[in-house]
């Protein structure tokens, strides 16, 4: 008989919000190196949004310590195949890399610019990994399904790039950007990414078999089923094709993305801690 | 380093009497805990943060319809290749001189990373302290050139302490001497330093199969696939990118154009 780690709610928003960070910033510094001058925007509020939500993983993995005053103890050893141990690293550092692209967002002389651009290329490494070491973390545990999920990180990735991308849209549509064309290439790559998703989940749930039974069936099978891939990720789909000229039906699609992004951590973690 | 410490617990000597599991409570000063029905006369239903030793009573249907009892006291397994130990990001856990593993409590920040890496559910958080629990192998005891309190207090024999080398021939020769006698399922769990997690050093002679028992038939390491799920992880990152790449991608225009 195995034990839970109880890891509940606070690591839930742990999970769904160190996504949107390492997505909104990978977008951020992608359209920062190869978008036109009018995907500004999408640099900025991308770097900008990737700060405060890093500051609130960490604070959120802290607070969930046992003994959160020892959490520095996390950086008393570095051990480069440990998931807990590589990731509480790979938070600080992402978050000297959000708050030093943060702060060059506001400047527009060449050389801070081009020097904004390469930070934000290495930077998008590490929120990569903020993205999907979580489920690597998971995948490496004893438990049933976490266990066996080989393409967990993979997922995650996928979730937190998109649900990055679809916060970032949502950002601008609700601050009056939506105007600009930086809108609907984000809304573009957040397509290609949501389309990445569901292929992923495919494989996912084949390579699982029976082990995905605590997602597909009993209590977490209908936020999993009609939740997670119906309202977080067909519907956006869909909305986003026939609302392409409407603006309002896709940032509605990116609230939903959102959500379906927060399940997806949800259903992980409670279905085998329920 | 010494010669590995080990515990062998051979169930077929065990009279469920629980003197190990009281004697581990006394010796570590584990607190008091609500016991709750399992069905049988077992209790706890499984190790906690204060119930280190824990006497399974397994009841086993007969050929003939009888029950059988299979008593087995279960304890950490302090494996040689441990999930809790890989998966501790602060250094508090930590292989003694003895082979044994143990908890820092003076370091550990209950991220209970280990709680979920045990391929036998045996550590577990506890609130109080804030910290990961689970067996010492009365490390405080051995120390001090005393066995361990459960192997000390067992009046059958069943749980013994000693040097691993010597224990295990000793079960090899035990196990023969069972088959003799007609049961036909005995067997070592967790005895050959070849076999699963590198061996245990607490091991167990079976009077049926492990899944009887509650354990797992062939515990792995939990850690052994970071590197393969790592390597599928930045496949989906160059994916995305590429994705992302191609919907900011300015046509005709080099990437330093603005």
């Amino acid at each position: 008989m195995l034990k839970s780690p109880e890891w509940e709610m606070m690591i839930v928003w742990y999970f769904f919000l160190g996504g949107i960070a390492g997505g909104a910033y990978f977008t951020a510094a992608i359209a920062d190196n190869f978008g036109s001058a009018r995907d500004r925007a999408v640099a900025r509020v991308g770097y900008l949004l990737s700060l405060p939500l890093t500051a609130a993983c960490g604070i959120l993995l802290i607070a969930d310590l046992g003994l959160p005053f020892r959490f520095l103890n996390m950086l008393g050893k570095f051990s480069f195949w440990n998931p807990m141990s590589i990731g509480a690293w790979g938070i600080g550092v992402f978050g000297l890399f959000t708050f030093v692209s943060s702060l060059l967002s506001f400047s527009s002389s060449p050389e801070r610019v081009a020097l904004r651009r390469k930070i934000g290329l290495v930077g998008s490494i590490f929120g990569f990994f903020l993205a999907s070491y979580t489920g690597v973390l998971l995948g490496g545990t004893a438990q049933p399904f976490w266990g066996e999920a080989r393409l967990m990180g993979a997922l995650f990735l996928a979730s937190g790039a998109s649900t990055g991308m679809a916060a970032i849209s949502l950002i601008l549509f609700l601050t009056g950007g939506a105007a600009g064309e930086g809108f609907g290439k984000v809304k573009k790559a957040d397509r290609y990414s949501m389309i990445l998703e569901l292929v992923i989940l495919a494989v996912f749930l084949a390579l699982l078999g029976s082990a995905a039974r605590p997602l597909t069936t009993g209590p977490m099978a209908p936020l999993f089923w009609g939740g997670l891939i119906g309202l977080g990720l067909v519907i956006p789909l869909v909305l986003d094709f026939v609302g392409r000229r409407a603006r309002a039906l896709t940032a509605v699609s990116a609230v939903l993305v959102l959500i379906g992004g927060f399940l997806l951590r949800y259903v992980v973690l409670m279905s085998v801690q329920a | 380093m010494a010669r590995t410490l080990a515990m062998f617990t051979d169930t077929s000597l065990c009279i469920g009497c629980r003197a190990c599991q009281v004697a581990c409570k006394q010796w570590n000063e584990l607190g008091m805990e609500v016991p709750e029905w399992t069905g049988t006369y077992q209790n706890h239903a499984h190790f906690t943060d204060k119930t280190f030793r824990l006497v399974r009573f397994v009841e086993e249907p007969k050929p003939t319809g009888d029950l059988a009892w299979l008593l087995m006291s279960d304890v950490c397994k302090h494996c040689a290749e441990a999930g809790c130990l890989e998966a501790c990001p602060t250094g508090a856990i930590y292989r003694t001189q003895f082979g044994t593993v143990n908890i820092n409590q003076d370091v550990c920040n209950g991220c209970r990373y280990c709680v979920a890496s045990c391929p036998f559910g045996v550590v577990a958080f506890n609130e109080t302290t804030g910290t990961a629990k689970k067996c010492t192998f009365c490390d405080d005891r051995i120390q001090n050139g005393l066995g361990p309190a459960c192997a000390k207090a067992c009046p059958t024999d069943s749980i013994q302490f000693g040097f691993r080398d010597d224990l295990v021939t000793k079960a090899q020769k035990r196990v023969v001497t069972l088959k003799g006698m007609g049961f036909k399922e005995a067997q070592l769990y967790g005895a050959d330093s070849q076999g699963f997690l590198g061996g245990l050093n607490a091991f167990f002679l079976l009077l049926s199969k492990p899944s009887v028992y509650g354990l797992p038939e062939s515990p792995k390491l939990p850690q052994r696939n970071v590197v393969v799920d790592s390597l599928l992880s930045i496949g989906s990152a160059l994916v995305v990118g590429l994705g992302a790449l191609l919907a900011f991608r300015e046509r005709g225009k080099g990437p330093g154009d603005a």
